[in-house]
């Protein structure tokens, strides 16, 4: 198991930046995409906004974008049809796969 | 650079059972050479074998099976378009002068590896390919107010192709009232929207100039390529555009010295029913927000120019088969071989073949 994924099986999201570049680098690696040196970890704030979304049976699943720029498919919790730009909650785990979970507020 | 043919074409019929790999790969490649008058497999001198499968050394194993020792011999997996990346490395070899003739085999069993990318955490839980084919979907509606009706039509249309086409999967007709009443997947796909993964195998014999001109007397041309990755994960895409296809296209057409109005007939990769309207925009045929009209134009005068042979949705998409098999439709279209399906006066060819919600693309430009 990765630490990213260790990090997730105890519902922290953690982002692989790298401190020379500034950059965020998304999916996770341990190395920057930009100037190859080791990535450093930090945990993400949680707090993303609905890019797009969909319902498969009856529940909502969609893209979130949290962290600027931070791109994930999860499910989407909200008590009515939410809405591009909603602002979410973010709540993860991890099984055998990631699983991110996002909450409308004011739900 | 020598200039590099399409002198060979042979396939397997498409099928949901799970067919054996090296069965399916022998037969394609034995229909393939005996496809050629005046070759013997001995006159190859390379085996490129395009898959997802996780079988090992089958560029190998499909030379001993044929009898041959070629110089060359290897495998290529890109995902969805494995098939055409495995056409373009045989192109680069001829051209190159490090092989005279290569053959190219594509195949899949339906229960392949190759629909979800473990990499891609970007996904979550949603790594099927029906959770970024909805999100494309909504997106096109929003933004091109694309109606359920002309998402239908896509696929109205490739079944109805699919059935003058006997190596497709399908072949049923489906009516538009039928696909947009099938089976509702999720709030934005409906299950006639999508490709289905199945069996098959598809191969091509690819020549330099000076051997096409002696074993074949009807050679197809590639004149121009394109290819474009830009990212590998999903979600570093703009959802209401496919870059990779635009910026593959605008370099084959360069290479061909041809303009998108030149095209006469297309296979286009409708993984779903949306990824046909987007890659006809971003081939240039048409606009994005014309995409649909322009489909349900072609339905109503039954213009076969996109997807002749059913596309993937109405032939099924047997992955590493999938690039080579509409390499061999547009082939067979401009040899005037293509029969029940053939379309008349046609100069100029065109393959699109992608992976991973568009995230690389491959376009093929080709000429008789």
């Amino acid at each position: 198991m990765t630490f990213f994924e260790d990090q997730l099986k105890q519902g922290i999201f953690q982002i692989s930046y790298c401190e020379t570049c500034n950059e965020n680098i998304w999916p996770p690696k341990e190395i920057c995409h930009r100037c190859f040196n080791e990535s450093k970890w930090k945990k993400s704030e949680n707090i993303g906004k609905i890019i797009e979304f969909s319902k498969k049976d009856s529940a909502y699943f969609g893209l979130v974008e949290i962290d600027q720029g931070i791109r994930i498919m999860g499910d989407i919790s909200s008590s009515s049809t939410p809405k591009t730009g909603q602002i979410v909650t973010m709540k993860v785990s991890f099984d055998s796969k990631p699983h991110y979970s996002f909450i409308v507020e004011n739900n | 650079m020598n200039n590099v043919a399409i002198v060979g074409t042979g396939q397997t019929k498409f099928s949901k059972d799970d067919g054996d790999v090296e069965r399916l790969l022998f037969e394609s490649t034995k229909n393939c050479i005996q496809s050629v008058e005046n070759c013997e497999s001995k006159d190859i001198e390379g085996v490129l074998v395009s898959t997802n499968n996780n079988s090992k050394y089958l560029g190998a194993i499909l030379s001993e099976t044929i009898g041959i020792q070629p110089k060359i011999s290897h495998s290529i997996e890109h995902l969805c378009s494995s098939g055409t990346n495995a056409l373009i490395s045989g192109y680069a070899y001829i051209s190159s002068g490090l092989a005279d003739i290569v053959l190219v085999s594509g195949v899949e069993s339906a229960t392949n590896p190759g629909q979800v990318l473990d990499w891609d955490k970007s996904r979550g839980s949603f790594e099927h390919p029906i959770y970024w084919a909805s999100m494309l979907t909504k997106a096109h509606k929003t933004k091109f107010q694309t109606t359920e009706e002309e998402l239908a039509i896509v696929s109205a249309k490739n079944h109805k192709q699919a059935m003058d086409n006997p190596l497709a999967y399908s072949n049923q007709p489906r009516t538009i009232s039928e696909v947009m009443n099938s089976k509702q997947i999720t709030d934005d796909l409906r299950i006639l929207d999508c490709s289905r993964s199945c069996s098959g195998s598809a191969s091509i014999l690819l020549a330099s100039e000076e051997k096409a001109k002696k074993i074949s007397d009807q050679p197809i041309w590639i004149k121009g390529i394109g290819q474009k990755t830009t990212s590998a994960s999903f979600t570093k895409n703009n959802l209401e555009e496919i870059e990779s296809t635009r910026i593959a296209a605008k370099t084959a057409y360069g290479m061909a010295k041809v303009e998108p109005n030149d095209v006469d007939v297309a296979e286009v990769h409708d993984a779903f029913s949306v990824c046909e309207l987007m890659a006809i925009s971003e081939l240039g045929i048409t606009d994005n927000d014309k995409s649909g009209e322009f489909v349900r134009n072609l339905f109503n005068t039954e213009n076969r120019m996109i997807n002749p042979r059913g596309g993937l949705i109405g032939a099924g998409h047997p992955l590493g088969a999938t690039g080579i098999s509409q390499t061999i439709e547009i082939t067979n279209q401009l040899q005037g071989k293509s029969e029940k399906r053939q379309i008349s006066n046609l100069g100029i060819g065109l393959v699109h073949n992608m992976s991973a919600a568009g995230t690389s693309s491959s376009v093929m430009v080709l000429e008789n």
